[in-house]
């Protein structure tokens, strides 16, 4: 027998009576070991382009609203070899983090017109613009918003003639464990776009591994 | 044939004469001649523990111990007072004088003292029985017994600052539980320390420590010194500014336990400040006060993600490493910089990335090789807490033999401590994201790892195991062949159900990250009849906690997610129980308070039930029998996100396989 699921992932200002946990919730798909495969798009007006990618998830903290792990670009045309970098997270959970940036070079405007490309943050958008979103409550919401950085490359050397100056405005699906993202770089081509979706290899169905810390 | 005497040894037969005599002295029956006897046995062994050592094997002190009787007998006041302080000084940080003296009898001849007319007698029996109650082997005081306390209470009033320092010692002493705390709280104890705080700098250094003492995790207590007077807590601050060194230390560590123990004073941010300031200040102490700074520095960090930053802020990395660069430290001294080091590091990554930047780990590296127990294991919990930082383990900063050579020969250290520190390492380092797991292996760590997990000792067990479930993270083929021919099948399956459920949960892990991966690896818990799923079926079926419920179905949401041979392999372990009058584990998981085992349970169900799959529909009707598809469709509005949209995707494969009924 069908049974209606009720829909209540509408997001939701925090209140005086529901000032508790607000941030984004722990979902199984975003966790370590959990690996992604895309496409980052990098055209330009003179070529179109688009590079293989592979994420790793390697840590994830959302106490610290921290995530990080490796991303393998594939068909880099001038590397021989995969390129890895290391980029670690901000997961915009307004307790940590929050949808403003406030560094590497991005202002509150390139901010708003990056967000503004994912449909999921249409919710926020009015919030964001009053007062930065940082009364929302995001811990029923199925979308996870984060900023990634790339921190060093993993494989080959600075010299490689590729660069990591910029950083990702992401969104994760909880539902899928689909990926977007835009990298701005005010040096690079604007809204290059990341898609990525969650990979289990040969596998018919999901595999989880996972470590811990002592 | 005789021949002449070297003069070293004639020197030294001479001494030994010498020595007898002053024995047949202090026997003599002329108080004269035994009083110089006395006093020239103390002034001997002040301070020099080998003439200690000397006397004490000449039997000085039951000697000394039955002069002091006889004095005691005679009121003989000088003899009183010199007999009292050569016990003192044989007693004073020497653990076999204090010995000597106990077993002598004399120790209730030195509180005797304390009720003698005389005042010189008095401050020589508290003196010297001060001596004893610094060490660890004078008696325990019972501060239960009423006489005892009024005794205790005479001390702490007496008008002699040595017999208050005295009744200070007992407790600092004695003082263990919270019992005791309470009884001395009652007591009005707390309230005449407040009042030591402004006497003399003996007393008031004894003073700090008792309140630390009975205050320590005492919360109750805290918040009696607190309130009974307004002036204790601003004293205990201005002694943090006291000239003198070992005064700033105490009344720091004081402040430190206050705080440590109640969450409501000393949260100011002024304070904490100050106490970082000082701590790192009291460092430079080259005595026993900068030994023993490094330790307060460290309880004042634990746990505590503020004062760490703050601690950051204050450059304590760079201070620590200066410390640690200075050559021969004394092993106490080193061993404190270390486990400063690792507290600092244990939460922020702001520290972490120092202590690479100022190559930190080369010194905590030379240290897992130091002669003293305590410090290589100080080096070991450094170690652990900087590899907690995952862009380090990313970028391979562990996985060199400069680390892993010496830790890994820890692994086998006659010390447990040292090994349960040194795995504790190991656990992190191996989770090593670079392709350079296979660097641990060759240097001999897998065989140990394996030797320990068999180990009698649960904690050496659990932890080896700990590193064995990390290892298996991501590892490659290779690896994960070697580590289970390592461990074998059958051991596998007694650790899944070991008496110890910590161990049998990391166990469950360990195979967990065995069947993740490359496709074949899920064979592993197919082989030697399959005892490792068979042992797996039976521990869901008994368990009652959700941390190995959790991850004994993430392995079978893993082996669900192989081929259909796998997929049916996990429904006879989910349905065995089924039709036997118990309730199957997977009901009670999926009705389970704890998110996370509902979340793994769901997944096992959407892994069984994945469209592409052949025998997903029967499954379905296998699962609509048992109950469980009735189950799930009752959480379709669960509290927690993500089983909520788990539960979504599975009615989702339920709809597509379609029977019908769903």
């Amino acid at each position: 027998m069908p049974v209606r699921v009720v829909e209540s992932s509408a997001p939701s200002q925090v209140s005086g009576a529901n000032s508790g946990k607000t941030s984004p919730p722990a979902c199984t798909l975003l966790s370590v070991g959990q690996a992604f495969s895309g496409t980052q798009n990098v055209s330009s007006i003179q070529k179109d382009e688009a590079w293989r990618v592979n994420v790793r998830i390697q840590g994830c903290d959302l106490e610290h609203g921290y995530l990080c792990g490796t991303m393998e670009a594939l068909n880099v045309p001038m590397a021989d070899t995969p390129v890895v970098t290391f980029w670690e997270g901000e997961i915009v959970d307004t307790i940590n983090y929050t949808f403003f940036t406030g560094k590497w070079e991005a202002t509150p405007e390139d901010d708003k017109k990056h967000w503004d490309k994912f449909p999921s943050f249409s919710p926020f958008k009015g919030q964001v613009e009053f007062d930065g979103g940082k009364n929302l409550d995001l811990s029923n919401y199925p979308y996870i918003f984060m900023r990634w950085k790339e921190q060093y490359f993993v494989n080959v050397g600075t010299d490689c003639g590729l660069t990591i100056a910029g950083f990702y405005y992401v969104c994760f699906s909880c539902s899928d464990g689909s990926i977007s993202g835009f990298y701005y770089d005010p040096n690079s081509s604007p809204f290059q776009k990341l898609e990525l979706k969650s990979t289990n290899g040969e596998r018919s169905g999901f595999s989880f591994s996972s470590y811990e810390l002592q | 044939m005789p021949t002449p005497a070297s003069p070293s040894a004639s020197a030294s037969s001479s001494h030994r004469r010498a020595s007898s005599d002053l024995m047949v002295r202090i026997g003599s029956a002329d108080s004269e001649i035994k009083l110089r006897a006395l006093r020239e046995l103390k002034n001997q062994i002040i301070g020099n523990r080998t003439k200690k050592l000397f006397f004490l094997k000449l039997g000085a002190v039951p000697a000394v111990s039955c002069a002091l009787a006889e004095a005691q007998a005679q009121a003989q006041a000088d003899l009183l007072v010199q007999s009292a302080a050569a016990l003192g000084s044989f007693a004073c940080g020497f653990d076999a004088g204090v010995r000597a003296v106990l077993d002598s009898g004399a120790f209730s001849n030195l509180i005797a003292l304390l009720s003698f007319p005389d005042d010189k007698v008095v401050d020589a029996g508290a003196r010297s029985l001060r001596m004893i109650y610094q060490s660890k082997l004078a008696p325990k005081y019972d501060f239960l017994q009423e006489k005892n306390m009024e005794f205790l209470l005479s001390l702490l009033n007496s008008e002699n600052e040595t017999v208050t320092g005295l009744g200070a010692s007992i407790i600092i002493h004695s003082c263990e539980t919270v019992v005791e705390q309470k009884a001395l709280c009652h007591a009005g104890v707390l309230k005449k320390l407040t009042s030591l705080l402004e006497g003399s700098p003996s007393q008031k250094d004894a003073s700090l420590e008792s309140l630390a003492t009975i205050i320590k995790k005492n919360p109750e207590a805290a918040s009696k010194f607190v309130s009974e007077s307004r002036r204790a807590l601003s004293s205990v601050i201005d002694l943090s500014k006291d000239r003198n060194p070992r005064t700033r230390l105490l009344a720091c560590m004081c402040l430190i336990v206050i705080r440590n123990t109640s969450p409501y004073y000393l949260q100011e941010i002024g304070i904490k400040t100050k106490l970082v300031y000082l701590l790192l200040e009291l460092l430079d102490d080259p005595g026993q006060v900068g030994e023993e700074a490094s330790f307060a520095f460290s309880s004042l960090l634990a746990q505590k993600e503020d004062l760490q930053k703050l601690a950051f802020e204050a450059n304590a990395i760079d201070k620590l490493h200066n410390h640690l660069q200075k050559h021969l430290l004394q092993p106490r001294r080193y061993q404190g910089i270390l486990l400063a080091l690792a507290e600092l590091c244990s939460k922020l990554e702001s520290c972490r990335s120092r202590f690479f930047y100022l190559e930190v780990l080369n010194l905590v590296a030379d240290a897992l090789t130091h002669e003293v127990a305590d410090v290589r294991t100080a080096a070991c919990i450094c170690l652990r807490s900087v590899s907690r930082s995952i862009k380090s383990l990313s970028a391979g900063c562990f996985m060199k033999e400069m680390i892993v050579i010496p830790l890994v020969r820890l692994l086998h250290d006659p010390s447990t401590s040292v090994q349960v520190a040194a795995l504790g390492a190991v656990s992190n380092i191996v989770v090593d994201f670079t392709t350079a797991k296979s660097t641990f292996l060759q240097c001999g760590g897998l065989k140990l790892l394996v030797q320990l997990s068999k180990s009698m000792d649960p904690i050496l067990r659990l932890n080896a195991l700990w590193g064995l479930r990390n290892l298996m993270f991501l590892a490659d083929k290779t690896c994960k062949k070697g580590i289970f021919f390592e461990l074998t099948a059958p051991s596998l399956s007694s650790l899944i159900c070991d008496p110890e459920p910590s161990v049998q949960e990391q166990a469950l892990a360990l195979v967990r990250n065995l069947v993740d991966g490359c496709l074949d690896s899920i064979e592993y818990v197919f082989a030697e009849d399959g005892i490792i799923l068979d042992a797996i079926g039976r521990q869901l079926q008994s368990t009652s906690k959700a941390e190995i419920g959790i991850q004994g179905m993430y392995v079978l949401s893993n082996i669900a997610s192989g081929n259909e041979f796998h997929k049916e392999a996990v429904m006879h372990q989910l349905l065995l129980h089924v039709n036997n009058g118990t309730q199957a584990f997977i009901l009670k998981f999926l009705q389970s308070n704890d998110s996370q085992l509902r979340t793994a349970t769901i997944w096992t169900i959407i892994n069984l039930t994945f469209p592409s799959s052949p025998g997903a529909s029967s499954r379905v009707v296998k699962l609509r029998n048992a109950g469980i598809v009735s189950q799930i469709k009752t959480m379709v509005n669960d509290p927690c996100v993500d089983v909520k949209l788990r539960v979504r995707t599975a009615l989702g494969q339920f709809m597509t396989i379609g029977d019908g009924s769903t």
